[in-house]
């Protein structure tokens, strides 16, 4: 084995995702540092995949050693303002079940936390939740 | 002036007493080596007086569960469950990844605590006792 390729565990975070929302009913998802601009009114997702603290797992060296990589998953879900949270939560339930316990590729997630309703939306103009996912997977080096 | 942290250390272990193999996903590992008291008080004293006895040692090794097979870590985690252990199996126990500063004896595995908790990884902490000499080369 080797160093951990957080692109890899990216896409298989950010995959997932991508393909569920690609099913009917579709909804367009955006990931960290695209660009988006969306339609007013309408739904979407915004996914942000981050890495945090790294630990020690076994002893070893730079070889025959693990550590445990943390992130978390950050999914702010947007749907129309002024028609209640059915939408939004219809969307979230979607996402939670994608991730809820799952061990795929090596990253386990835990159990989601939310949706929880964003106060003071970003855009403005939307309904806004979020659904958190942290997840841990191990470099062997 | 060297320091250590425990992540420099290892374990290395032989059922068969002839050639340790580093056991995998080892986390940890303590030994205490102690040696008994004998009271060599001459009646009439003013201080009591001891001179050293039998010397013993016992630790713990917790490893995380990896579902090894056919391996010395395989055989280390469930050898307390074998049978007419005559104290043979060899015990390396690294302080350094350069392996040369470590303690060695022969032992006998005398517990071995096996869990899973949710939320946590599986460890299994391996409780053992010396058998003869122990050769400190720190």
């Amino acid at each position: 084995m080797a160093a951990v390729n957080l692109n890899t565990i990216r896409a298989t975070v950010e995959g997932r995702l991508a393909t569920e929302l690609a099913l009917a009913p579709p909804v367009p998802v955006v990931f960290h540092n695209q660009p988006y601009t969306p339609t007013p009114g309408s739904s979407w997702v915004q996914c942000l995949v981050s890495f945090g603290g790294n630990n020690y797992l076994t002893m070893g060296g730079t070889t025959g050693s693990s550590n445990s990589v943390i992130g978390v998953v950050v999914c702010n879900i947007y749907t129309a303002k002024g028609n209640g949270p059915g939408a939004n939560y219809t969307i979230s339930k979607r996402i939670r079940d994608l991730y809820n316990r799952v061990i795929v590729s090596g990253v386990h997630f835990d159990p989601p936390t939310g949706p929880e309703v964003v106060a003071a939306p970003a855009p403005e103009g939307y309904f806004q939740t979020q659904v958190r996912m942290t997840f841990e997977t191990f470099e062997d080096l | 002036m060297a320091f250590y942290r425990g992540q420099q250390g290892s374990v290395k272990f032989d059922d068969a007493g002839t050639t340790a193999a580093t056991i995998a996903s080892t986390r940890s590992w303590s030994l205490s080596v102690e040696k008994e008291s004998l009271d060599t008080t001459a009646l009439g004293a003013t201080y009591r007086a001891n001179v050293g006895g039998l010397i013993s040692g016992s630790g713990t090794v917790e490893v995380l569960y990896t579902a090894s097979s056919s391996d010395e870590t395989n055989a280390f985690i469930e050898m307390v469950n074998s049978a007419n252990d005559e104290g043979a199996a060899l015990f390396e126990l690294y302080l350094d990844t350069s392996g040369t500063k470590k303690i060695t004896f022969d032992g006998v595995i005398t517990s071995a605590e096996y869990g899973a908790t949710v939320g946590e990884l599986q460890v299994i902490t391996i409780n053992f006792v010396t058998n003869g000499a122990i050769t400190l080369d720190i």
